[in-house]
Order: C-alpha cells, then structure tokens, then sequence
C-alpha cells in the first residue's frame, strides 16, 4: 500500500519531540498558576499542542499517496561534516587551515570528477576568505594554524 | 526651526563632501556585507563600530546607518538569488522571490526588491519628518499587555502564510515557539533547556537558526541537482526589466507594506520582522489569486521588503527621540553616539538640530545612492546565477559559518548551524515551511515575557487585556480574523461540497 | 645514534620552551594583548574596555585586542578568556556578576572564582538610582518607602533580569528598608524606561547614566543613590544610606575588574596593575569614564580579592532570602 511517508514520519518525530518537551517542563520546571505562570507553563502547553499537531499530520497521511522525498545522504553528510569541521577547526587550524579543510570536504559530492578543479577551487575560496574577513573586515581571527 | 527649514537644512548638511563621502562608504560596504550569506547589519556594525571613533559623532551615526539599511539592501539580493536569508525579514523576501529566480525572473525579482526597498524607505522618511512626535508617545503608550495582544495578532495573522496544510503550517510555528523557549526565562531566571550548555542561556542564535533551517538545507538539497550545475539563463536587457504588468502589480503591495513598516518599525521590539511577515500575510490575503503565492507572486516580494525598509527608517525614532532603542541593532547606533558623548533624548532635536535633520536628510541620500548602485548590479548578481553551483557551494558554506561566528564569537554557534541544518533538511524533505518556525521563534518569547509580565502588573488579573485600550482593539482584531478565516474555510468547503453534487 | 641525538635534541627544545615563560618576563609582552569582555560592542562595558585598553596598548607598546564575547551576563567572556589561557597575553575585564553571583545563580560557569582567576586590578565603580516617573507622587525616598510598607507588593519596580545587579541591590534596599515591592524583571534599561515613563511600574532601580537622560528632560525623577557618598555625575541625587530606615552602611554598587587567568606570571599581573593604575589616574581617562556613568577606582590585586569575597557573601545572602520568599 502507498503511503505518504514523508508526512507520516515528519508528524511523528514532531510528535515526538512536543512529547519530549512537554514531559521534560512538567518535570523540571514550575508550572505556576494562570495568573502568575511559572518557568513550564508555556514550554508545557507548546510541547503537548506540537504533539497533537504532529498526530494530525501524521494520522491522515496513513492514509494516502504522497511524494516520494529525494533524498541525498552523500551531499547531507558532506556539507554537514564540513561545517562542524570548519566550526572546531577555527580556534586550532586559523581562518585559512579551517577554510581549505572544510572547501576540500564539501566539494567532494559535486557531480564533477577530479581533483585538479577541487584543489583550485581550495585556494581560491581560502584566499578571498582570509582577504574579505581577516584583512577587509577585520575579525578578529587566527588565520594561521597555532603551533603546538 | 520648522520642519521644512529643518529638511533642507538638513539636505545641505549631508550633502557637504566630508559627510557624504562617509554616506557612500557606508552604503557600498553595507551591500557588499550584507550580499554575503549570513552577515547582517548586526555583524556588519559591529565589525565597524571601533572605525567611527575616529570620526565626527554625524559622520559615524552617517556611515554606520548607511551599512545598516545598505546590509538590508544586500540581504535582500542573498535570499532572492540563493534563498540565504540572513535575517527574518528577508527570510520572508525568500519565499516568493526565488521562486521567481527559478522562473528565470530574476531581474524582476531583484528590481522589485529595490525598487520596493526604495519607495519604502522614503514611506519612512516621510513618515519620521511628520509623524516623529507623535510616534514617539506611542513607544511609551505600548504597556506590556499591549505587546502581548499585539504579538499575538501578528502571530495569527501571518500563520496563514504557509502553504499548503494547514496543521502543518502552524506545527511549524509551534515549534518555532518551544524553539523560543530555549534559554533564561526571562522572568523567572530559570535556565529551561540549556542542559547545561553556557551558550545556549540567551537562547539559540537567531542567525543560527535563520542560516540552519534555509542555507544549509538548500545547499544540501541542491548539491546534486543538475539545474544547478550552470543555469544559462538567456536574458536580454528587455527581461532583466519589469514588465508593465509587473510594476503594477508593485504598485499597492509597496505602499500597503510602507504604512505597515512605518508603524511597527516605531515601537521597540522587532517591528521590522513582524511588519514584513503581516505585509506578506496581508497581500496574500487581498490577493485575487492567493494560490500565487510561495510559487514566484511578485506582490511577495515587494510588500515585504517595502514594509521592512521603512520600518528600519522609522526605528530610529525612539532611539532619537526617546533615547530608547528598540532592537540590537538601534542599540549599537545608540553605543555609538554615547561613545562620542552625545546622548541621544528627548532634548536631542533642540540640542543638536543639525545631527538629527542631518541624519534624515542622509537617509534619504543614502538609499538614493543605493538604488542608483543597485539597479546596474542587478546585471552581475543574474549572471552569477551562470556560475556552477558546484563551484558556490563550499565559499557559501565557509561565508555561513563565518557570518554565525561573527555575531558572538562562538565555536559553538558554528557546529549548531550543522545541527539545525541537518534538523531544516529533514523538515524540508517533508516540506515543512521554515518561514512559520522562524516566525514563531522570534515572536514566541517576546508574547511570553509580555504576557506573563502584564498579568504580574496587574496582579494576575487577565481583565488587563481588555481594560488597555491598545491592548483591546487587538484582542477584538484577533478574534475577528479567526472568526473570518472559520467562515472563509466554512464557505469553502460548502463551495467544494457544492461543486462535487453538481458534479455528479 | 641518529635517534639518540634527535632524542637530546628534542629534550634541548623542550627545555628551551619549558624556559620560555620565565625568560618572557622581562620582556613582556612579546605579542600583542588579547582582553576579552562579556558584552557586545558599542555597551557600556565594551566602551570602557576600550577606554582603558587604548593608553594601556602605548604603554606595552604591543597592540591591545579587545575580543567580544558576549552572553550569559559576561560570564561566556570569562569562560572564554580561560579557554585560550596559557601563552600569557590573554586577559579579561568583566563586571561583577560572573565574579560574585553568577555560581549561585547559574547551574554552572564551568569555573571557580578562587582557584581559576587572578584578580589585577578593580577599574571602576558605578552605584544605582532609584528613580521613578517625574508624574509620580514621589518626591523623596522616605515617601517612596511609606507607600511602599502601605502593604506587601504595593509597588512594583522593574530590574534588568532575575539576578541582575538592580534585582538584588533592590531586594536588599527593601529588605533593609523593611518592605516588600513586587518585582517585574526586564532585560534592559530601555524597557524598564520606557514601562517607568508609561506608569506600568512605579519605580527602577538603574544604572545613572541610563537615567540621566530623562531627569534632565523631565520625564524622570531619582529619588536615592546606593553609593557611600554622590555621584559626580549627579550631585543633587540624596545618598540612601541613613535615609528612610535604612542603616548608615548601606552601600551597593556595581563594578568592573581587569583579570587574569590563575597562573598568569605574577610579575605580569604586577606591571599591569601598576599601568592600569596610571591609567586609572589620567583625569581624562577618569572623565571619559564619568560619561559613560563609571567612576574610576583603582587599587591593588588583594583590594579586588578582598571585594570579589565580601560581595559574593553580601550578595548570596541576598539571594538566599529572595530564593526563601518564593
């Protein structure tokens, strides 16, 4: 039977994080009353209202055909892993060793074979950047790695 | 002086070499600044406040105003060409300008947005040269109740923007909401949701959030796409041009969106957001064919970024009149004129005449300096569109990351930015709208805080709601807009039900 | 042999770098001076810090860099300044509250005042206001307290969060003054103003140059100060201390400190002191300072220890008596 599982599963783990948030305020946080609401209250009512919004999404699509999601795992995981290395890289690497290191990574699922373009592509985006934000806009920054 | 001989004073002010050369120069780094993906006026004034003290206190308030609506100028053209808003106010830019772009319309859509831009912020000016007394008391007529029902009817009114489901539409705005709610709860001191993270105790970076949920996840889904690989959009200067029809289209969305930004920009708080999602809602609402929308509407694009120029216009008026800025970014306008020993108030008009209508009067310069800058980069920003995807995608990813870093210096924000991105892939996946969780993030603590303030005011009596004035017209304007989209859906579906037995 | 001798060659660099630190000095600072601050640029503790940061960078004659980071209420700017510790040019200047409140207040700072931080110098002191709207029935503090003791939570009053320095300054006023006024927390000056001036709330506790501004435009009127003796800035404003009930000693102020990380070269800390305190004594600097609502109070790293301890205690009392009347 065809379903609609994009609808199904985004529903769901909606569902799943109001439930999540709704049960974390009632237990860590003060309800209050009405008229003088406590830290919970509002994360409390939002988390169970997401919940319900999430059944409602989900429930209906059960039920019908839907579009097929096209996924793409490679270039998810690619520009993902870029960032968080770009992001740990900074204070260690500097502005031009984070940039290159993170370049390098996202390139690698482009529909475009070799190697030449990539590392062309490399120096050229850590050239401009090291120019625009370190020299032009003056951030305060490492550009350089730091040496142990 | 009066307000005409203050005006030209005031052009003659800016006008003078000294002043005008720091106009241009603020304006052109602001357009640059903010074409990059993720740097705001915010991060652009920041980076350029220790310049100005070295300059004159009006050539400093000049320059960092021009960056400040130029950064607006060039976020605009970043969320339209690439769908990397840096803001919420440009996020809503986004959702049917680059629609338009995939149409091939991208000249049109970026004249819009500066042709609109434009004629919004002289709604603005106009509006702050007549009106500045008078907006001024409404800052402190605004009690806390009266935000929270004025919120509150923003949320309703712009939650319809979404396409497509409903449920799913305001389950985005919800969680934008518990989104919010992250941080120090502001009148309890409570840390809800930090795990015991420092970083997140002022809540999600809001850039974070806006370059997570739209950038990143565009990115990811485009890598790939192989109409991305080089768009050879064939355009000759004819199609670069907004047809007759198109302009007007523009021509009431534009001053709808200018009288809504012009009020809202006034009150603290985030009027700029708020006024460029309600235009938005709003020209959906009086639109023939509201189904246009999200699909390449040109109306979408021009109320909105009308709306939000002219609220960046008006927002100076606490800041100058009153002394009390309205958002972040007023408030670095106001550090810097401390810092230069002038303390802007309600003596400010009589006590430095030539630095309030000076400012006024370069406002107008500078956007028509921007507009005149603009409208031929209009040329270059299309033929970017030629480049390989493949070749932009790393350079917009490292300018991202950097433009988040910029705002508070933090690593961390830059590994949140992976986290929500990969959350904002998924949800696009589903076809979630960002839009409404951006929304809900920004408006969420600000009807909290107000709501649970004004009911500890009035010693929890809910009644305060309906006893202000303000407060009630817009609790009744909320009821009445849900009471009209009930009927709305009801007849609709009456309609459909109709159409089927005829059918058979 | 070729291992052996790049062994002893790499135990002759590791001693030569082991020796960097005490041959750095006499000679310090060899590259430039990072200060970082909790707060965004163009606030009033970033415009301090740079006040004092730009005669300290002649006099090192190294360029001085001052790193925003802010959040958490200044305490990310101290975590901050620690995590990049340890090659001697990274220092702080930070208000009072990561040094004093924040570990009571927060579930953690991720550091310990005592054993992480090495105090320099105390920069400068800055009391508050109570100030009210100029269409109020207030004229002095004593009428101020009597409306206030009429009944519990008969006034309310607006603060810059829970915790803040104008939270507890004025919870002490009121515990000191035997009342109790109902507190609504804002997040910044701006809005306490703007609700004070609009009558939603009866009072602020603020900082005098936030207040400034709109006594002299007539819109506000300050009806007490929490420093031992006037403000400069203004001299008309009565002292609360022995007014209205509360005791001789009253005194709450609010301060920002240059530091150091624990471990910083002693020798280091004593020359910075020692040019800060130059600074400190520049009557211009102490003017640039005045207008931005900061009187300059230099001293010695043990005055600035000795008031981090009696304040964290003033201070955690304080908090323990609003936490005991929720």
């Amino acid at each position: 039977m065809r379903r609609d599982w994009p609808d199904i599963c985004g529903g769901l783990a909606l569902t799943a994080v109001g439930l999540l948030a709704c049960g974390w305020a009632l237990a860590e946080y003060d309800l209050g009353t009405l008229r003088r609401m406590g830290p919970g209250f509002f994360p409390a009512i939002l988390g169970a209202l997401l919940a319900a919004l999430g059944l409602i999404v989900a429930l209906p699509a059960l039920g019908r055909a839907g579009m097929p999601a096209r996924v793409a795992p490679r270039s998810a995981v690619a520009v993902l892993a870029s960032i968080v290395i770009f992001g740990f890289g900074l204070p260690r690497l500097g502005l031009a060793g984070a940039t290159a290191a993170s370049v390098l990574v996202a390139s690698l699922p482009a529909p475009q074979p070799g190697w030449t373009w990539r590392i062309v592509l490399m120096v050229a985006i850590t050239l401009l950047t090291v120019l625009v934000f370190s020299v032009g806009l003056r951030m305060t920054l490492p550009v350089w790695p730091r040496l142990p | 002086m009066t307000t005409w001989e203050g005006l030209l004073y005031g052009i003659g002010f800016a006008l003078q070499p000294g002043v005008l050369v720091y106009c241009v120069l603020g304006v052109v780094l602001g357009t640059f600044v903010g074409v990059l993906p993720g740097i705001g006026a915010m991060a652009a004034i920041s980076l350029l406040l220790p310049v100005t003290y070295y300059i004159t206190p009006e050539a400093a308030l000049i320059m960092l105003a021009g960056v400040y609506y130029g950064a607006q100028y060039g976020g605009a053209v970043a969320s339209i060409l690439m769908r990397l808003p840096g803001t919420p106010q440009s996020a809503v830019t986004a959702l049917d300008g680059y629609p338009m772009v995939r149409e091939g319309r991208t000249g049109v859509a970026l004249f819009a947005a500066m042709a609109s831009s434009f004629a919004g912020s002289v709604i603005g000016i106009a509006v702050l040269v007549m009106l500045a007394g008078w907006l001024s008391t409404a800052a402190t007529a605004f009690g806390a109740a009266d935000y929270a029902a004025m919120m509150i009817l923003g949320l309703v009114a712009a939650s319809t923007i979404g396409t497509g489901q409903f449920a799913k539409g305001f389950a985005m705005v919800t969680l934008g909401l518990l989104l919010g709610c992250v941080g120090t709860d502001v009148n309890s001191g409570v840390q809800r949701f930090t795990f015991g993270q420092t970083e997140l105790l002022d809540g999600i970076n809001l850039v974070a959030l806006a370059m997570g949920l739209f950038g990143v996840a565009e990115v990811v889904a485009n890598v790939q796409d192989p109409d991305r690989q080089g768009v050879v959009e064939r355009i000759g200067f004819r199609r670069m041009l907004p047809a007759w029809a198109d302009l007007r289209q523009m021509g009431w969305p534009t001053l709808r969106g200018g009288a809504l930004g012009s009020f809202f920009g006034a009150l603290p708080g985030t009027g700029s957001t708020l006024s460029s999602f309600l235009s938005y809602a709003m020209e959906r609402r009086v639109a023939r064919r509201p189904e246009r929308f999200g699909k390449g509407a040109i109306e979408g694009v021009a109320g909105p970024e009308s709306a939000n120029n002219a609220a960046a216009i008006t927002a100076f008026v606490p800041t100058l009149t009153l002394g009390i800025p309205g958002d972040p970014i007023m408030a670095l306008m106001l550090g810097a004129l401390v810092i230069h020993g002038i303390q802007p108030g309600p003596l400010m008009l009589e006590a430095r005449p030539e630095m309030f209508w000076g400012l006024v009067a370069s406002f107008g310069i500078g956007n028509l300096l921007l507009l005149i800058l603009n409208l031929p980069l209009i040329g270059i920003w299309v033929a970017m569109l030629r480049i390989p995807f493949r070749w932009l995608y790393p350079a917009i990813l490292v300018f991202v990351c950097l433009g988040v870093y910029s705002v508070r210096g933090l690593t961390f924000d830059i590994v949140a930015v992976a986290a929500i991105g990969l959350a904002g892939y998924l949800l696009a996946l589903a076809a979630f709208s960002p839009a409404l969780l951006l929304l809900g993030f920004v408006l969420g603590p600000l009807i909290e805080t107000n709501l649970r303030r004004a009911l500890l005011i009035s010693r929890g009596d809910p009644m305060v709601f309906l006893e202000r004035p303000i407060s009630a017209v817009f609790v009744v304007a909320t009821i009445a807009l849900l009471l009209l989209s009930l009927w709305q859906a009801w007849r609709q579906r009456r309609n459909a039900r109709a159409d089927r037995r005829e059918a058979a | 042999m070729t291992i052996d001798l790049t062994r002893r060659a790499a135990l002759a660099c590791a001693v030569a770098l082991a020796a960097l630190p005490a041959m750095a000095q006499d000679d310090w600072p060899t590259a430039p001076v990072h200060v970082f601050v909790g707060f965004p640029a163009g606030s009033s503790p970033d415009t301090l810090a740079r006040i004092i940061t730009e005669p300290l960078a002649q006099r090192l004659g190294q360029p001085v860099v001052v790193e925003n980071k802010p959040g958490a209420g200044g305490v990310i700017g101290v975590q901050q300044m620690l995590t990049t510790a340890g090659d001697g040019h990274t220092f702080g200047t930070t208000i009072n509250g990561p040094l004093t409140t924040a570990q009571r207040l927060m579930d953690s700072t991720g550091y310990d005042v005592e054993a992480d931080i090495a105090p320099v110098t105390l920069i400068a002191t800055s009391p508050l206001v109570l100030a009210v709207s100029s269409a109020s029935e207030f004229e002095d503090l004593q009428g101020f307290v009597d409306a206030a003791g009429a009944e519990p939570e008969a006034l309310a009053y607006g603060s810059v969060g829970q915790g803040s320095g104008a939270h507890l300054t004025a919870e002490l006023f009121a515990d000191e003054a035997g009342v109790s006024m109902l507190h609504i927390p804002f997040t910044s000056y701006a809005e306490v103003t703007t609700s004070i001036m609009g009558g939603e709330i009866d009072a602020g506790f603020m900082a005098p140059s936030a207040a400034l501004p709109h006594v002299e435009a007539g819109n506000m009127r300050m009806l007490g100060i929490t420093s031992a003796e006037t403000f400069p800035q203004a001299p008309d404003v009565p002292v609360m201390a022995g007014q209205a009930g509360l005791p001789d000693d009253f005194r709450a102020e609010l301060w920002n400190a240059f530091i150091a990380p624990a471990g910083t070269d002693p020798a280091v800390i004593e020359r910075l002191n020692t040019e800060l305190g130059e600074i400190l004594a520049d009557p211009q600097v102490q003017e640039k300072l005045l207008a931005i609502g900061w009187q300059a109070a230099p001293g010695t790293p043990a005055d600035l220890e000795e008031r981090i301890v009696a304040d964290t205690e003033m201070w955690g009392a304080v908090i323990d008596r609003v936490e005991a009347g929720e």
